[in-house]
């Protein structure tokens, strides 16, 4: 008996093994393809001013929509931020998802807001609305001040009350770079068959904010903030990049992203029932058009960048990361259909089974694979040349994968310029896979088990507010 | 699982992740082994490679800024000086060593994008005599070589290298075609115009009013020729979609009775849609006819912009149709109703529908509020 169970155990071994592999050689490939997406898009750029685009009267009309709920510690900062875009055309709609902190009296004071009468143009369900503002300084700033029913909810409230051809969803807490609308509104003017597309999100802790633009790119101090800056790299610059390069973009994150509005009206909008909007929406997208023989591009453009603020502790972090993974889980299992169809597309031949089976299902294997290898170690039961296998695959190519999103980030945009930030972030490269990775694995495994159990609610999330720099007087 | 230990036991080191070596034989358990290996062996190497590569770009980016730091101390104050003293350009050619004139001509670039007229004209001056080499590489076989040739010379060689930038019309890739197209797209070239629109089907992909404003910036010379088309019922719709945008950015005048003429044929919606909005733009009262008959329309699409149109260009006869526009189940043909309703005279009829009609009241407090900014 106990040798059958010792031999399941070796099986199993190997089974992590071979997920390993697998997900490490994807990532590599999507590295090399980002490599060779991000050099291209980086010599376009060059022929193309965005000078010349910003000045241009075909520049579309958007409609920035950011929800916001207890976000009084940054809401003001972001929406100046916001207000300092350089666009030719767009309207912010911020929505106060029924805030029980100082958001909205923040607002009022800070941008002088008086009750205002707007149209609500699409029919999608949505928490009451307690009034729409406007700010008398900011013409185009809009408040919509709602009951509380989640950052899905409130999206829905501010498409309703959108009126342009292209909203851009964004967090509340996140500071937008002045030409990131132009660069990310740029494929709806390049390709008029583009519904959708995602910019870079990068970590705003340790930087300097002066007057809502981030002035000083630096490292944070903080440990887990500087692990969740490699980890951004890698997500952004290897993995979304590549994804978009094989035309299979599934994810845009929900605190940057541009939409055609008719297309997600069409589709029903966001999803109030899962915690994952952002993803469900995109993934929906696909099945929408693809449904409905619409031709469409969904886009990720690697320079349009929104900043946001990091959790630094384990206990916020923890939290933001089984949410992710519930989100991941809702998603997939609600869109199960797309898998290996070639109706699809590449969406559902290549990235679809690429998350279910690597991320969705990746923690329950890498989680329990942790558990069997000590087992099968501690038991003396372990082949030297297995042990010396699965340690490079879960911890050696983790981090030289990590390493090759720090050349990604080298080649592209050199955000990091000083070379000590550079030299830590190799370091980071390696020690992740020491404790941070397993931790990880960890969140994720409790996020797959929760959505299992049909757990709701996005858990409480703290913010610290942005660095302004020193305060003079 | 025992016997395989044993066998590891006395395996010599490196044996077994080398099957060339002679030694015992190898079970299927040993095989998967050694492919798993070299799985990770390859992996391990192709980011390792990746890795330090990341090294060596921060090297050579250094490099290259350290580059461009020396030319912009030996440079930028004569180029400066050029602008002011144009009689001071042979001087600065005598400050590009030959093994540099790339990068001058690079350098030149930037400044071309921040300057207009007679400076711009100074600056292509100072970039002359080496644009032939950057014409040869028009011909390079890479596309992102061949667009930014087409780029240089469409910013600093135009109209002497013409040819070359027209030639990128054609060119296989789309990237050097769009590029070319947009610098061929200026006013003091209007003679390319008609080039720029026998070339519109290559750019079918890109937003239509991205493409209208491309043409718009040839100028007011285009205009007959945009007309021409327009009126041209064997051009392709989504083309004639994007004149009619193009007309009116230029606001032109003439274009409203082309507009209503090419109505009473046009089938496609989007062309019709834009028709109607260049009528509500620049029609006049005689086009009312036309447009009355698309207020009816079963789309909601066109049935807006004939309400729009309406408003701009009706009267108080039309007030009541406008009015009951204003209820339509589409909240987009009523936001065109409601400022129809507005344009037509209608505002105190805004005004009491805030006051006492609920469900209209935040549609027509919205056009009060347009109103009062503009």
């Amino acid at each position: 008996m106990i040798e059958t169970i010792w031999s399941f155990i070796g099986a199993f071994n190997y089974l992590v093994l071979a997920y390993f592999i697998a997900l490490h050689s994807i990532y590599l490939a999507t590295s090399l393809f980002a490599f060779r997406a991000l050099r291209r898009y980086a010599l376009r750029l060059k022929s193309l001013d965005i000078s010349e685009l910003i000045t241009s009267a075909s520049s579309p009309p958007i409609t920035l929509l950011a929800p916001a709920y207890n976000e009084e510690a940054t809401v003001v900062e972001s929406v100046r931020s916001l207000l300092t875009l350089e666009y030719p055309e767009y309207e912010i709609l911020v929505i106060n998802d029924g805030s029980k902190d100082d958001t909205v009296a923040r607002l009022t004071r800070a941008f002088n807001l008086e009750p205002a009468q707007r149209l609500a143009t699409a029919d999608l369900p949505s928490a009451a609305i307690r009034g729409v503002y406007r700010s008398r300084r900011h013409p185009n700033l809009w408040l919509i001040d709602k009951e509380n029913g989640g950052k899905a909810d409130a999206l829905n409230a501010g498409l309703k009350y959108s009126q342009t051809r292209l909203f851009c969803a964004m967090d509340a807490d996140s500071l937008v770079e002045p030409e990131a609308l132009i660069r990310i509104a740029r494929p709806f003017m390049e390709d008029s068959t583009t519904v959708a597309a995602g910019g870079v999100l990068r970590i705003a802790n340790g930087c300097t904010v002066k007057e809502g633009r981030v002035v000083d790119v630096r490292m944070p101090k903080n440990f887990l903030a500087q692990l969740q800056v490699l980890e951004y790299l890698r997500a952004f610059l290897g993995g979304r990049m590549g994804w978009d390069a094989l035309d299979s973009t599934l994810v845009i994150s929900g605190a940057f992203g541009i939409f055609r509005r008719d297309v997600v009206v069409a589709a029903g909008g966001y999803a109030t029932d899962t915690v994952g909007e952002d993803m469900e929406l995109v993934v929906r997208l696909h099945r929408h058009c693809s449904e409905n023989d619409i031709p469409y591009r969904i886009h990720f453009v690697p320079d349009p960048v929104a900043w946001t603020e990091c959790p630094e502790d384990l206990r916020v972090l923890g939290r933001q990361r089984e949410r992710w993974q519930r989100g991941l889980y809702q998603t997939l299992t609600r869109h199960r259909v797309m898998m290996f169809r070639r109706r699809y597309g590449r969406a559902g031949m290549l990235a679809f089974p690429y998350f279910f089976f690597l991320e969705m299902l990746g923690p329950v294997i890498e989680g329990v694979g942790y558990v069997s290898f000590a087992a099968t170690v501690l038991a003396g039961r372990a082949e030297w040349p297995f042990v010396i296998a699965f340690f490079s695959a879960a911890v050696v190519l983790g981090g030289a994968l990590s390493l090759s999103a720090v050349a990604l980030e080298e080649l592209s945009f050199r955000r990091y310029a000083r070379l000590s930030d550079l030299l830590r972030l190799f370091w980071l490269a390696v020690v992740e896979n020491f404790g941070y990775r397993q931790l990880n694995a960890w969140w994720r495994l409790q996020g797959t088990w929760s959505a299992i159990r049909g757990k709701e609610g996005w858990g409480k999330m703290t913010r610290k507010g942005f660095n302004t720099g020193p305060t003079d007087g | 699982m025992d016997g395989q230990r044993k066998r590891y036991d006395h395996a010599r080191p490196g044996e077994l992740l080398n099957p060339l070596l002679p030694g015992p034989e190898l079970g299927v358990g040993d095989t998967a082994l050694l492919v798993i290996s070299a799985v990770l062996v390859a992996l391990f190497a192709a980011t390792v490679v990746f890795s330090g590569y990341a090294v060596l770009l921060r090297k050579r980016h250094e490099a290259r800024d350290r580059l461009w730091a020396g030319f912009q101390e030996r440079w930028e104050a004569p180029v400066l000086n050029a602008l002011v003293a144009p009689d001071t350009i042979p001087d600065v050619h005598g400050l590009v060593d030959p093994e540099y004139e790339l990068h001058f001509v690079q350098f030149v670039l930037e400044y071309t994008r921040r300057v207009r007229g007679p400076e711009r004209q100074t600056l292509s001056k100072l970039a002359a005599p080496f644009l032939p080499a950057i014409a040869e590489r028009a011909d390079h076989r890479s596309p992102e070589v061949r667009t930014r040739a087409v780029q240089t010379l469409g910013m600093l060689g135009l109209p002497e290298y013409a040819d070359q930038v027209l030639a990128g019309l054609d060119d296989e890739s789309p990237l050097v075609s769009f590029v070319a197209a947009r610098h061929l797209a200026r006013p003091d070239l209007p003679q390319h115009g008609v080039a720029l629109l026998d070339h519109l089907a290559r750019y079918k992909d890109a937003d239509s009013r991205f493409l209208a404003s491309m043409l718009v910036a040839v100028g007011a010379p285009m205009i007959p020729e945009l007309r021409a088309r327009l009126s041209d019922p064997s051009v392709a719709p989504w083309e004639r979609a994007i004149l009619a945008d193009a007309l009116i950015i230029h606001m032109d005048p003439g274009a409203a009775d082309i507009a209503a003429e090419a109505l009473a044929t046009a089938d496609d919606r989007e062309l019709i849609a834009r028709l109607l909005r260049l009528i509500a733009i620049i029609g006049r009262p005689e086009h009312r006819d036309v447009v009355l008959g698309l207020v009816d329309s079963n789309d909601p699409l066109l049935r807006g912009q004939a309400f729009r149109a309406l408003g701009s260009i009706g009267d108080d006869r039309d007030l009541a149709i406008l009015i009951a526009g204003v209820d339509d189940e589409s909240p987009w043909v009523a936001l065109h109703a409601a400022r129809g309703v507005r344009d037509a005279g209608g505002r105190a009829v805004l005004v009491d529908l805030v006051a006492t009609d609920p469900a209209l009241a935040s549609l027509a407090g919205q056009i009060l509020a347009e109103e009062s900014e503009r």
